[in-house]
């Protein structure tokens, strides 16, 4: 387990950077928008990374992470004049489970089914996870533009 | 100043509608968009149904001249530069409408003409498309603990998985195919390059390789879009990310056991 704030966490960072830079650029987003998406992505793996070591709780740590990095996209988004559903996009994908969905596959072909059931479950739960924390952001959103719009 | 007429409004607005939904928008923006097109052309009374495989728009004049127009979605690709260069360029016509009210046809050719430009258009040449599926997958090795020449591997697969579904994409092949083909590909070149180079983990040069194609837009748009109370576009966007995780499933489980079996 590795401490919080070290050069390891920094590391991970900016990998993560460097991928979501990677995603961003094979989808056409162009200019200042890939630095903001790619920072995004960053600030997702790595606060990830913190809350996990402190609260010991995959998906509490899963909802935080997607909860921040949605605020960081709204806000952000619409300073640089760019839909919101374009930032979402590319900053949730470090923490979409592609790695238990292959341990999955894996576990179930090489018959331990046990093992494989396991990280199905955690497959479906953190997808689930993530889908409430953009739900959560997105509807306080449209709720604080409407309030704001009526007075 | 003349008024553009109802045929002609109703097309640029579902070439607009078009543009945006092929490259991955959410139902709530194709709407919004296109009404805001009619809206600066002077046809305030519009309505649209939007789903993700077609747009239904009809459009009044006020008396009793009604155009109604279905244009049916067949190919989409991930392109958010598009989406928001096509927001930018309706935006700006909404700032137009301040000066002269409604906008003429001079205005509407413009219009048209940057929509065919922003349509054609490709920022990136091809091998910097290539180059950046190579980085993607690289840096997600390396993020999930891999090693420096694993990261070299997952880089090289992540460059030919980007070239290969370019060309992939351009059979009449279904969503669930693509994503298994290209997962195959990607378990059948880590398991060649394996028997060349020992002492490597093909776990994390897989998953690097998997990170690419997981279906992270179709997750996101599926909940914004039953959020905003599309839930037709909702649930059939959540279906589509549900059957690309099974595509991808299939493809490297099938293409695993057909390496075992081969006894390699």
């Amino acid at each position: 387990m590795m401490r919080p704030f070290d050069y390891l966490t920094l590391m991970q960072f900016a990998w993560a950077f460097l991928a979501i830079i990677g995603f961003s650029v094979r989808s056409n987003l162009k200019g200042i928008r890939v630095l903001f998406t790619g920072l995004g992505g960053g600030l997702c793996w790595a606060s990830y990374l913190i809350i996990l070591y402190y609260t010991k709780s995959m998906l509490l740590s899963v909802f935080l992470a997607i909860i921040l990095v949605c605020i960081y996209s709204e806000v952000v988004a619409r300073k640089l004049l760019t839909p919101v559903s374009v930032f979402v996009i590319c900053v949730i994908i470090p923490l979409v489970p592609g790695r238990s969905l292959y341990y999955a596959m894996r576990a179930y072909i090489s018959g331990q089914s046990m093992q494989a059931s396991k990280y199905i479950f955690d497959t479906l739960m953190i997808s689930g996870t993530i889908a409430m924390a953009i739900a959560i952001v997105a509807s306080a959103t449209n709720l604080i533009l409407r309030l704001r719009h009526r007075f | 100043m003349n008024k553009i007429s109802l045929q002609e409004c109703s097309k640029l607005a579902l070439e607009t509608g078009r543009i945006i939904l092929q490259s991955g928008g959410t139902t709530n923006r194709v709407e919004l968009m296109m009404h805001k097109v009619c809206q600066g052309f002077g046809f305030e009374d519009s309505e649209s149904f939007v789903t993700p495989t077609g747009i239904f728009l009809s459009l009044s004049d006020g008396d009793e001249q009604i155009s109604t127009r279905i244009k049916r979605i067949e190919q989409r690709r991930i392109d958010l530069g598009k989406i928001t260069q096509v927001s930018k360029l309706v935006n700006a016509l909404q700032a137009d409408i301040h000066n002269s009210r409604p906008l003429g046809e001079t205005r509407s050719r413009d219009f048209y003409q940057e929509l065919v430009r922003i349509d054609r258009e490709n920022p990136y040449p091809t091998w910097v498309i290539n180059l950046s599926g190579g980085a993607t997958s690289g840096f997600f090795c390396l993020l999930f603990g891999g090693s420096w020449i694993e990261f070299a591997i997952a880089f090289l697969i992540g460059c030919l998985i980007s070239l290969s579904l370019k060309y992939i994409s351009k059979l009449p092949v279904n969503n669930f195919l693509l994503n298994a083909l290209a997962s195959a590909l990607i378990v059948l070149l880590a398991k060649t390059i394996d028997t060349w180079i020992p002492n490597i983990r093909l776990d994390n040069i897989i998953i690097g390789g998997i990170m690419i194609l997981v279906p992270g837009l179709a997750l996101t748009n599926a909940i914004r879009d039953t959020m905003s109370g599309d839930l037709v576009s909702g649930t059939a966007r959540g279906v589509e990310a549900l059957i690309i995780t099974i595509g991808i499933v299939a493809g490297s489980g099938a293409m695993l056991k057909v390496w075992d079996l081969l006894g390699y």
